[in-house]
């Protein structure tokens, strides 16, 4: 039996139903057992430029993606010309015929500088800077070019209308037919992706057929694909990660300013606001929801959600730099007033607006010092979407437990990644209680006499007690006294203490591989995925390979990284910044200094291939202090 | 035995300020209404005016400069039940905080907003605040103020307050009753009160103003409330507010100038969304099993999510 391992790219304009097309695809291909994981890219534009998923295909589940693909699904001139590079011996690249003189300069949506390296590349090679040109240019490298008289496969097919509104589902039902997969699933994600909305349902599964017959008729048809057992599965992104799982660890007052890319959780979240309860509570519990504030700014946002934690609700918000640079004051306010508050960090490329809708992992350093002052606090980070939610769960509760500000950071890359969950476990990481003593009048908030820093956490509506963002006194009040000045400021310090004692070193940092390994790759956030993947392929070439994987920066697992680092061979930094800064934390903490990197700032997603190239150059010229820039990506 | 209001700190304003009487009638509105001190948090933000809030015998934020609104907002929201004041100096709520107060007069949560107007920043040494007119030279000032005026009863009328009020710092007892008035409003106030500045401002002394305030309640006709029995009047009676919200000089107008209970507040209308909101409250819901475990079943509540 073949392996199947399809990678897909759907690319067309914004707007022009690129995420439907791959929508149904993904649903497809897992009516019929299989597993997809995929990512979103896209312009900082509503309609009109280039956007595109890029989707991998197996029977188990994937963690990356890869280069070259199998299919290019191209909507629009533009993916061809995006996409040139993207392809390889064997590629298909689906799309429409009529589009076959259309002209790169034409194509003006196309960014300048962008246009101009295609023209290089196709100038270079003698080949014309149209659509064949550049077709022509693919099959030179091996791709299969299949041009496809879209506007006459769909009006065949439909009543009336537009036919370029069923050009996404005609190439989705193109990919699918010559991959193989039995035209009834296809279908059943119709009825499920346009659920409720029949005469759209019947135009386009009527789309269907004449796609399936189209292929059967110019023997495009592809072997069938064989049905798979499977479990039923939760198709999710790391937005929805992260919602969930603050939702599940009791999340109950969400403040949010609108910010690409996580306004997604916190609108997830309003969509998702009826919660239903395990069994055991549900005759207990009183129908409840979620409250999701859209705030004025930024500032309005972290202060709402401060205000929000001092009654004792679990309270969050989420941002991306941006926004996150406006919360600095209210973080630092939140810290010296050891405010329980989970601010969940999306990082995008910066800096400023940088590249609003890209990845990035450049606020690394930033999470980490925020705010004016000296204050304690918890840094984590997520590497997948299931990681988003159960982290979203210890993140609530490191901050109700220690009562300090923790920051969660989830790339753009992982925000924006879709993957298949077998399972949502209620019973993986425990709610630790939200119970109050009821303290009343002259409550010390603030009290001094506790061994690991940790103070009884009052709620207003239940207990009297004051908070200033100035030095305080026990109860709350300001105070300029020289003594209690630095009681306060070892009590709070030593909260981190305590959570560094308690929290487990499998929540900060993992060795995924064999201890013995002649190259260590260390990477945080969405690299795991293809690392891991990476490793099972040098292990094919006879290369030993693990992974150190940093989870967690404050409190740091100083005494975890320095063991594993010092006892490696090559090691290789891999991160998507421009100064390895977990590299830079690493060494700051430890003293070590990893000199080998694979670093990524142009805000494209990793993928699995340059990893592997570029650890193939660094482990066979034995070079030690080499950087390497990935540049891929359309 | 009736809980006392005041705390045992040393207050550290300056002889004569304006900022006594306004804490005076705030803890007397509060002793009059006979409210459970546990169901009532002051929110500051910076300035001599955020030291309020550690005076009054209740809970008690004093925030960040500008910040008292959303921080008062966030705990009115989590836990409706509670009432929630906003303690700022003029330059606190208007300048830095300016959008805040904006935006909340759009949501309208219930909160009791008070200005504390004295066209200066004390605690800085006495620059020109928001309300200061075009051309005053104070004594702190080294030129005469270059900005222009902002209008606090308009500006709170435009952004949807639907309680505006202004009162004075030395005349406790109209105070009193307008902070008792607004607290009591479902929905959110702005107090603009003056008040003297002994220290930094020479010229809008406590003469200055009790040469000039009168009151609107005087006057037989004047009549500020919108409620859903008069909703159709509701245009006309914001335009005559508005209007008398320009008086200002020789003679200013103090008193309700706008109340309208008509305007939802922004918990009920989130009610409308969240089932048992005013229910059972944020603060009050139950998050973990006996056991220690989540009470939600995200399987459940993010069915949509199934894929084959």
């Amino acid at each position: 039996m073949t392996i199947v391992d399809i990678n897909i790219t759907v690319g067309g304009p914004q707007g022009g139903g690129i995420d439907t097309s791959s929508n149904m695809i993904s649903r497809a291909f897992a009516q019929s057992g299989y597993y997809v994981f995929g990512v979103r890219e896209y312009h900082s534009n509503i309609k009109g430029r280039h956007s595109y998923t890029h989707v991998r295909i197996k029977a188990d589940r994937p963690r990356s993606l890869k280069y070259p693909v199998d299919f290019l699904v191209a909507l629009d001139p533009d993916s061809i010309f995006e996409h040139l590079e993207d392809v390889g011996q064997g590629s298909k690249i689906i799309y429409d015929s009529a589009i076959d003189k259309a002209e790169l300069s034409q194509a003006r949506l196309i960014m300048r500088d962008t246009a101009k390296k295609i023209k290089e590349t196709l100038t270079d090679d003698n080949f014309p800077n149209t659509i064949s040109g550049a077709i022509a240019w693919m099959k030179s490298r091996g791709a299969i070019p299949i041009p496809v008289p879209f506007n006459s496969v769909v009006q065949k097919a439909i009543s009336g209308g537009v036919p370029s509104r069923y050009f996404n589902t005609l190439g989705a039902a193109l990919t699918l037919a010559i991959s193989g997969v039995n035209v009834k699933h296809m279908n059943d994600s119709i009825k499920i992706v346009f659920a409720g909305k029949e005469s759209i349902i019947d135009e386009n599964v009527a789309v269907v057929k004449a796609a399936y017959d189209y292929c059967a008729e110019n023997n495009l048809a592809g072997k069938t694909l064989p049905d798979l057992e499977h479990p039923t599965r939760f198709m999710l992104t790391g937005n929805d990660g992260a919602a969930i799982g603050k939702m599940m660890g009791g999340l109950r007052l969400q403040t949010y300013y609108p910010i690409t890319p996580a306004s997604d959780e916190s609108t997830i979240m309003e969509e998702h606001n009826y919660i239903k309860w395990v069994d055991t509570e549900a005759t207990k519990l009183k129908e409840s929801g979620i409250v999701v504030v859209q705030t004025e700014d930024e500032i309005s946002a972290i202060t709402m959600a401060i205000g929000a934690a001092l009654t004792g609700t679990r309270t969050s918000t989420a941002t991306s730099g941006p926004g996150f640079s406006l919360m600095a004051e209210g973080f630092s306010f939140a810290g010296t007033d050891e405010v329980p508050l989970v601010v969940t960090l999306y990082q995008r490329g910066g800096p400023s607006t940088g590249l609003p809708t890209r990845n990035g992992q450049s606020d690394l350093l930033f999470a980490m010092n925020t705010g004016h002052g000296e204050f304690p606090r918890i840094v984590l980070s997520s590497g997948d979407v299931e990681e988003c939610i159960y982290d979203s769960m210890k993140a609530l509760n490191y901050a109700h437990r220690y009562q300090m500000p923790v920051i969660h950071l989830i790339d753009k890359n992982l925000a924006n990644t879709s993957d298949f969950i077998p399972h949502i476990d209620g019973r993986k990481v425990p709610v630790i209680a939200s119970r109050f003593d009821v303290h009343g009048l002259d409550f010390k908030r603030y009290n001094l006499d506790t061994t690991n820093g940790i103070s009884n956490l009052g709620a207003f509506g239940k207990d009297i007690f004051w908070m200033t963002g100035d030095e305080h006194d026990e109860l709350g009040h300001v105070t300029e006294d020289s003594e209690v000045r630095d009681r306060m400021m070892v009590k709070r310090f030593t909260k981190l203490k305590t959570a560094d004692k308690e929290i487990p070193m499998d929540d900060r940092a993992i060795l995924y591989g064999d201890k013995n390994a002649e190259v260590t790759f260390v990477t945080w956030g969405s690299q795991k995925g293809p690392i891991l993947d990476v490793i099972d392929l040098l292990a094919e070439e006879g290369i030993k390979a693990n992974l150190l994987y940093v989870k967690m920066f404050i409190p740091f697992p100083e005494e975890f990284v320095k063991k594993i680092l010092s006892n490696a061979k090559l090691v290789i930094d891999v991160e998507s910044n421009f100064l390895g800064q977990l590299a830079e934390v690493i060494r700051a903490k430890t003293g070590i200094n990893i000199e080998s990197r694979i670093l990524k700032y142009n805000g494209r997603h990793i993928t699995e291939d340059e990893i592997l190239s570029a650890s193939r150059e660094i482990i066979n010229n034995k070079e030690t202090k080499v950087e390497k820039v990935l540049k891929h990506g359309a | 035995m009736a809980h006392n209001f005041k705390t045992d700190l040393a207050v550290d304003w300056c002889p004569g300020c304006g900022d006594f009487g306004i804490l005076t009638s705030i803890q007397q509105s509060m002793a009059e209404l006979n409210l459970d001190p546990l169901g009532v948090v002051m929110v500051s933000g910076i300035g001599c005016s955020g030291k309020t809030p550690h005076y009054i015998n209740v809970g008690g934020v004093h925030t960040l400069h500008g910040r008292a609104i959303p921080f008062a907002t966030g705990v009115k929201l989590s836990n409706p039940n509670l009432k929630v004041l906003v303690t700022g100096g003029d330059g606190d709520l208007m300048g830095i905080g300016a959008g805040h107060l904006v935006a909340e007069g759009r949501r309208n949560t219930g909160i009791t907003i008070m200005i504390y107007d004295n066209e200066v920043y004390g605690l800085t040494k006495g620059q020109a605040a928001p309300t200061m007119p075009f051309g005053e030279k104070t004594k702190s000032l080294s030129r005469p103020n270059i900005f222009t005026r902002l209008n606090p009863i308009s500006l709170a009328l435009s952004a949807g307050y639907s309680f505006v009020a202004r009162g004075f710092s030395f005349d406790m007892k109209q105070l009193k009753e307008i902070i008792k008035k607004a607290m009591n409003h479902p929905g959110s106030a702005v107090i603009d009160i003056l008040q003297p500045c002994p220290t930094y401002n020479n010229v809008n002394s406590m003469e200055w103003y009790k040469e000039r305030v009168y009151k609107l309640g005087d006057e037989k006709d004047w009549n500020p409330v919108v409620t859903k029995d008069n909703v159709k009047d509701a245009e006309e009676i914001f335009a005559r507010s508005m209007a008398r919200a320009q008086e200002w000089g020789d003679r200013i107008p103090t008193g309700i100038f706008y109340e309208n209970t008509a305007i939802e507040s922004f918990p009920s209308r989130i009610s409308k969304y969240v089932p048992n909101y005013l229910d059972i409250v944020p603060a009050e819901q139950r998050v973990t099993t006996e056991d220690g475990y989540t009470v939600v079943d995200a399987e459940k509540t993010f069915a949509d999510r199934l894929i084959g």
